[in-house]
């Protein structure tokens, strides 16, 4: 099924949507948001100046820096009580990044993750487990609000308990998955564990999968795991844009739906920062169409793909994002949430004890990922016991879970053991592969 | 009598980078006790020089800690270990950790031991006619 009418329209009239809506938004932020009119007057542009499509060239980038510099309520284009509802996700260093939603943006909002379940099979019949963590990132309450949309009923399980889980899927005929892909992986494995066939003895064959990338190799892992039957389809969204929404795939498997109407890809040089040609490889830039609470004006995404204009088998004639080929920055996806490097750093730079070199290793094992940082231990006082090293070992856990949200290994070696970078560091080894 | 505690990570060849470089400096190991944990361990040695070894280490990029511990003569009879531990136990002193020496050149063999008072075990030792041993005669 496709839920949206803007989901098939010839090019022409989607490229017409989205030029009013874009002149509409440049002239809101204009307006209403300080930070945006300094950017285009330092740019010496004006709303006025954007006639086309291609004048969206002429707009000066936004990044993920900006939030944090007018953190918390900088970018807002609306007064705080006409919020409705405040997400969050991880900012590069201590201070999250804080999004918000007017009635009106939660509404669109989730009518785009409705369109992305209905992308991946979802109808109303459907009996849909939310996997995802609740709290402030956008991945479960996001689809949870999409899913409701089309009339399917939804569990707001949350992650973790497995067993629980598993006593849902089964006692409640759950047949719609919405997690990790390697959650789903790893949750599918236990189901076998336990005797169950997925395929002959639940009603699971609906997998929406989003957080980070499903390779093609997991998604065939997918099927070994839990059956043929299962549809296993990715969606892209970032809290920033709206959160899920933005792009989804179909049961084609051909790339990721882009909403066009409300969202505009671009593909740049992260380089040079030129806009690339379509079908070309680069950066995704997306500028939010109609936004009303946080509208976001060519924000850099950090993620690469590539985008394609052709129509689709499904019906669709949005532009299609191929699956995530990496990031422009070093910003790592763990279990679904986003980590920058600085952000340990900034935790591991207030511990005395340790010196200031680190390293981060990402493994994946059991299907979950595990990240270990190593430290150097400087401090002598720590040999008086075992228990000394281990209460440094907690207090530096601790402090890496408070900022974020993610349980950490920590492994302490001696002084001057790790390696040392002129210039640039390279301290993050991540050894998933394929994400398997 | 004085220890050093030596930072070393569970991997081969850590114990002997330590007792390699304490070869260098000269410095001679008396006792040494190490016990494992899945990440790290900590090698305590009792040397002949602590403050050169912990110097020496030091510049080689170990993490060193010198640290107050108890040596305690044995005579070589049997009951003797029991008969000490019994009287640090009536003293009410805990014990953390305890060793032995590797060498002694034939005289009686010494327990290296660390606890919750050391000066407290020490006034037991000594009013039980133990003899204690002190870094000068290492
Ligand atoms: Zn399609």
């Amino acid at each position: 099924m496709i839920w949206a009418k803007e989901e098939t329209l010839p090019r022409a009239e989607i490229e017409k949507i989205q030029l009013e809506k874009l002149r509409q938004t440049v002239a809101y932020i204009y307006e209403k948001v300080e930070p945006y009119r300094k950017k285009m007057d330092a740019a010496k542009v004006k709303p006025e100046d954007i006639r086309t499509l291609e004048d969206l060239r002429k707009l000066p980038f936004t990044y993920k820096s900006d939030f944090k510099d007018n953190y918390p309520f900088g970018l807002f284009a609306v007064d705080k009580k006409e919020l409705v509802r405040y997400h969050a996700s991880s900012g590069t260093t201590g201070k999250p990044t804080v999004v918000g939603y007017t009635r009106h943006d939660l509404d669109v909002w989730l009518n785009n993750v409705a369109r992305i379940a209905c992308m991946g099979g979802a109808t109303a019949d459907d009996v849909a487990q939310i996997s995802f963590g609740y709290g402030t990132f956008t991945g479960a309450l996001g689809l949870h609000g999409g899913l409701e949309k089309i009339g399917a009923s939804v569990i707001p399980m949350s992650s973790g308990n497995t067993n629980k889980q598993i006593m849902f899927i089964q006692d409640m005929g759950v047949t719609l998955l919405v997690a990790t892909p390697s959650y789903a992986l790893h949750l599918g494995e236990q189901i076998r564990e336990r005797g169950i066939d997925p395929k002959k003895d639940l009603r699971m064959h609906i997998g929406l999968f989003g957080g980070e990338g499903m390779t093609e190799p997991m998604r065939d892992e997918m099927h070994r795991v839990w059956g043929d039957q299962f549809i296993c389809t990715q969606n892209y969204g970032m809290s920033e844009l709206c959160g899920p929404g933005v792009s989804g795939e179909c049961t084609e498997l051909c790339g990721m739906h882009v909403n066009e109407d409300w969202f505009i890809p671009e593909i740049i040089d992260p380089e040079t920062e030129e806009v690339l040609p379509p079908g070309e490889h680069g950066e995704l830039v997306v500028t939010c169409l109609g936004k009303e609470a946080l509208p976001l004006v060519r924000y850099r995404t950090g993620d690469l793909t590539k985008l394609m204009y052709e129509p689709c088998k499904c019906g669709r004639t949005t532009c299609r994002m191929e699956n995530l080929s990496g990031r422009a920055d070093d910003m790592l996806v763990i279990r679904g949430v986003n980590v920058f490097p600085t952000q340990i750093e900034e935790v591991l730079f207030k511990i005395e004890e340790i010196g200031p070199h680190y390293e981060i290793l990402v493994e994946r094992k059991n299907r979950l990922d595990v990240m270990t940082i190593s430290v150097e231990l400087i401090d002598d006082r720590l040999l008086d016991s075992y228990a000394s090293l281990s209460k440094l070992e907690q207090r530096i856990k601790s402090a890496l879970k408070a900022q974020l949200g993610l349980a950490t290994q920590i492994k302490l070696v001696g002084p001057n053991s790790l390696q040392r970078f002129e210039g640039k560091a390279k301290r993050v080894t991540d050894l998933r592969k394929d994400g398997l | 009598m004085k220890q050093i505690s030596v930072f070393v990570e569970n991997q081969p060849g850590s114990l002997m980078r330590v007792t390699s470089a304490l070869n260098e400096a000269k410095v001679n190991i008396r006792a040494a006790a190490s016990f494992d944990t899945p990440e790290f361990g900590i090698l305590r040695l009792v040397v002949d020089q602590p403050v050169k070894a912990k110097e020496y280490l030091t510049s080689k990029g170990f993490v060193v800690r010198v640290q107050d511990v108890i040596g305690a003569e044995l005579k070589d009879e049997k009951g003797n270990l029991n008969q000490m531990l019994k009287i640090l136990a009536e003293g009410n002193i805990s014990i953390g950790y305890i060793y032995s020496f590797v060498i002694r050149e034939n005289r009686a063999p010494v327990m290296v031991f660390h606890s919750d008072d050391n000066e407290k075990a020490r006034g037991v030792l000594k009013e039980a006619g133990i003899l204690l041993v002190d870094d000068e005669e290492l």
